[in-house]
């Protein structure tokens, strides 16, 4: 079984609000300084879906990460839970928010790759929450998808997915090759051990550009209709709290509608 | 898998990473274990590095380690409810940035050491913390972190102060919190500009300023204030015993401290931006446990090397000249293939013949001095009234400075006390 | 400004586990209670008749390990990589 698990570095989701800082003169978040991006959690758990699979049907990991250079200790953390072997797509050139030519892109990458069984993914990036890029993917590459599954039973050629729905859960049958998007539901992503952190310390780790893998012209691609980002900025809330008084509960709870029916916002 | 290593390291802080640093670079194969996610993310401090150590170990640290500023004014200050006396000193200096001191801050700093210590060809491994040390017949062979175990020649425990691993392999036999100071911190932001109008420094310099008095109403410690690239650190030391004893909260000292008029105009308009504690060996000679046995050497703070002379507080530079001891012991023991506690004794040679254990010696009493509450409590409040009748200009007939500071002392202190204390502190700083 | 707002400043990786442990038994007659003091992020609090705990928010410096005087506590750093995550020091 050759497994393919596409990861992602994001901003480490522990960081406390007054540690994220927004540019919103460039629509960017601010990286705080010093302290390192992480795995995007669902990608940590689609990880752990590859190593229970090769731990059942055997086979080789390889995990992929698009994104800046930095990537690499991402990449370098799933060696260390167990993956086989590992590359960082990366060039100057690419746009990294838009989701159709992170999926071009990183379609490339697995035609570059060349043999795969099963492609996994998180169930979306935790800095966007799109979840779209496995999708698309599967569009390009004409294979099958299942997302958001909570379990995964691969047999000769085909893999049998259970997927979280609102009110309970699917049970699908895909042929292989095929993508799947794991949800957090899946299990909890293991913790590398400490000789696997050694061993993926010595692990040589290829950064493949745009011309390796015959994206140079990703950039010049149309986008084919995503949204574009418009406006990226810290939501201020505001909370107010307003004691009313009564003496009884008849009395506060008249109160209580007069104050609903004369908010603009409510619509009653 | 069986990979034997020559040596382990516990700890990447000055001590460990200094170590390790030094038996890569002569060849041993080495392997560091950090429990923070990155090295320094665990580390708090005040600020400076004083001393020749980082020099000797990184000789082009000035352009590649990530120093805030260079101690180029240091100032010390006696607190007291009235007001303040304060001294400046500042040397007039040219030419390259001042050696009196670095101020860094540990989490940028300590990931830098740790970058250098891979650089030397170490396996460097965060995130993991050692539970337990590997025993065979009373001689450490190595360490376990959950089920997986290491095995090396020799495990350098430089574990910072709380010693666990130390107290585990018996060579320490627990603390009292009369030899423990708590340090409390906050980080606040402040343009660069703003900092250097305020504490009067340019480019890369800074100031490194230290408080006594009433800000610990009477535990025995202190405040300081370290100018960073773009913010301060802002802090109180205290001892541990005395301050429960007394029912005080550091917390609630260092926001006193924040409000006395000669920090808060320093800090106004600042933003917090963390917050952080630490523990601070200040026992001395008499704190330190056994140095080293058969397989294990220990370092740093884990040793409680801690110079503590009541004007600053000298730690990194300890824990890194006790870290290349230990690593040269580790080489020379490797060469002989003998790491059995009659090998290490070099360990402690060497500390001797440098300056860690010879300053340590020289300021012996000097924790058992600093517990004279009247350095907190009476003696600045003295200063300043002396300083106060001397100055003060009420139109009558002016006295002899000398005269008022004999008055002053007499009231206040006593003759007698003030030349038992004087006597005292003689073999203090 | 509070403990408590200084604190939520700070980046914690959060552990599911907590690393300190307290007997209470023992505390009940503990008359000094030091832990409430020595504690530098309010960890213990006292409340009426009891001293309540919360690890989250622990500053791993060791303090409450060394001024317990009834050995109430199980002590030990979080699991590597989680807790404090100092971005300054
Ligand atoms: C408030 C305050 C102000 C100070 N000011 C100064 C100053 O201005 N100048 C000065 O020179 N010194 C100062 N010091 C002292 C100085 O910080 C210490 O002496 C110095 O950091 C000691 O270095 P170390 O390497 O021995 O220990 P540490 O720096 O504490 O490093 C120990 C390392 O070991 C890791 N570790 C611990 N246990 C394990 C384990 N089981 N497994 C894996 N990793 C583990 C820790 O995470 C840590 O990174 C100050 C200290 C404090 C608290
Ligand atoms: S000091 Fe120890 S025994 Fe006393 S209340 Fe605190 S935890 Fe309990
Ligand atoms: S280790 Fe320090 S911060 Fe944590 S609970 Fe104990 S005293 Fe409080």
């Amino acid at each position: 079984m050759e497994i393919i698990v596409l990861v992602k570095e994001v901003l480490d989701p522990d960081l406390p609000p007054s540690k994220f800082s927004v540019d919103t003169k460039n629509n960017r978040v601010i990286p705080p300084e010093g302290i390192p991006p992480v795995i995007s959690p669902y990608d940590a758990v689609a990880i752990e879906a590859a190593l229970r699979i090769k731990e059942e049907a055997g086979g080789r990991i390889t995990v992929v990460s698009l994104g800046n250079p930095s990537a690499e200790a991402v990449v370098r953390k799933a060696l260390a839970m167990g993956a086989d072997a590992g590359i960082v797509v990366s060039d100057p050139s690419f746009d990294l928010e838009d989701s159709y030519l992170a999926a071009h892109i990183l379609t490339q990458t697995i035609r570059k790759i060349g043999k795969y069984d099963l492609i996994l993914c998180g169930r979306q990036a935790v800095d966007w929450d799109r979840g779209v890029t496995g999708p698309i993917m599967a569009e390009y590459l004409a294979v099958p998808v299942a997302t958001l599954a909570r379990a995964i039973k691969v047999s000769d050629r085909s893999v049998r997915v259970e997927r979280v729905l609102a009110d309970g859960h699917e049970t699908l049958e895909m042929d292989l090759p095929a993508i799947i998007t794991v949800s957090n539901e899946f299990g909890q992503a293991r913790i590398p051990s400490a000789w696997g952190v050694i061993k993926a310390v010595k692990e040589e780790i290829p950064v493949w550009s745009a011309k390796d893998i015959g994206a140079e012209d990703a950039q010049n691609k149309d986008n084919p209709g995503e949204g574009r980002l418009r406006r990226l900025y810290i939501p201020s809330y505001e909370r107010k709290c307003e004691f009313l008084t009564g003496e009884r509960p008849e009395e506060l709870a008249a109160a209580l509608v007069k104050k609903i029916y004369s908010r603009e916002t409510a619509s009653p | 898998m069986t990979e034997k290593f020559d040596a382990i390291v516990v700890g990447g802080g000055p001590a460990g990473c200094a170590s390790a640093c030094v038996m890569a670079k002569s060849g041993l194969n080495v392997l560091l274990f950090e429990r923070g996610q990155y090295a320094g993310a665990k580390n708090m401090w005040g600020g400076a590095f004083f001393g020749p150590q980082l020099k000797e170990l990184f000789p082009n640290f000035r352009e590649e380690a990530p120093v805030e500023r260079f101690v180029t004014r240091h100032t010390f200050s006696f607190l007291t409810k009235k007001g303040s006396t304060t001294l400046d000193f500042k040397p007039a200096f040219s030419g390259p940035p001042s050696d009196n001191g670095f101020i860094v801050m540990r989490a940028k700093f300590d990931k830098w050491l740790a970058k250098k210590v891979e650089q030397a060809g170490a396996i460097v491994v965060t995130s993991m913390l050692v539970d337990d040390l590997l025993l065979d017949g009373g001689r450490v062979t190595g360490v376990r972190i959950g089920k997986e175990e290491f095995s090396s020649d020799a495990v350098i425990l430089a574990e910072g102060v709380n010693g666990i691993l130390a107290q585990k392999a018996g060579l320490c036999s627990g603390v009292s919190a009369d030899n423990m100071k708590q340090g409390v911190k906050e980080v606040i932001a402040l343009p660069k500009q703003t900092i250097e109008d305020r504490f009067n420094v340019n480019g890369s310099e800074g100031a490194a300023m230290e408080f006594v008095g009433s800000c610990t109403r009477g535990v025995p410690g202190g405040g300081f204030l370290y100018t960073n690239k773009e913010s301060l650190s802002v802090g109180i030391v205290v001892e541990l015993g005395a301050l429960v004893k007394n029912r005080l909260k550091a917390s609630d000292l260092l926001e006193e401290f924040k409000e006395y008029p000669d920090v808060a105009r320093l800090i106004r308009g600042g933003k917090t931006v963390e917050y952080s504690a630490h523990l601070i060996p200040t026992g001395g000679l008499k704190m330190m446990p056994k140095l080293f046995s058969a397989g294990v050497l220990v370092a740093g703070d884990a040793a409680a090397l801690v110079l503590g002379t009541g004007l600053i507080l000298e730690g990194a530079n300890f824990a890194m000249a006790s870290g290349v001891a230990a690593a040269e012991t580790v080489i020379t023991a490797k060469k002989k293939n003998d790491f059995s506690e009659t090998a290490l004794r070099d360990y402690e040679r060497l500390l001797r013949e440098g300056f860690v254990l010879r300053d340590m010696h020289t300021f012996k009493e000097t924790p058992r001095l600093l517990k004279n509450t009247r350095i907190y409590d009476l003696y600045p409040e003295v200063v300043f009234e002396v300083l106060e009748n001397i100055l003060e200009n009420d139109g009558k007939p002016r006295t002899k400075a000398y005269k008022i500071a004999g008055k002053v002392i007499k009231t206040r202190v006593g003759f007698a006390r003030l030349l038992s204390d004087l006597w005292a502190m003689r073999k203090m700083t | 400004m509070k403990v408590e707002e200084k604190l939520a400043l700070n980046k914690y990786a959060p552990a599911t586990q907590a690393h300190i442990t307290v007997n209470k038994g023992l505390c009940a007659d503990c008359d000094l209670r030091p832990c409430v003091y020595g504690c530098p992020a309010d960890c213990f609090i006292l409340k009426e008749d009891h001293v309540s705990f919360s690890y989250e928010g622990c500053l791993e410096c060791g303090s409450c390990r060394i001024i317990c005087p009834k050995g109430a506590l199980q002590w030990a750093y979080p699991q590597g990589g989680f807790g404090i995550c100092l971005q300054y020091g």
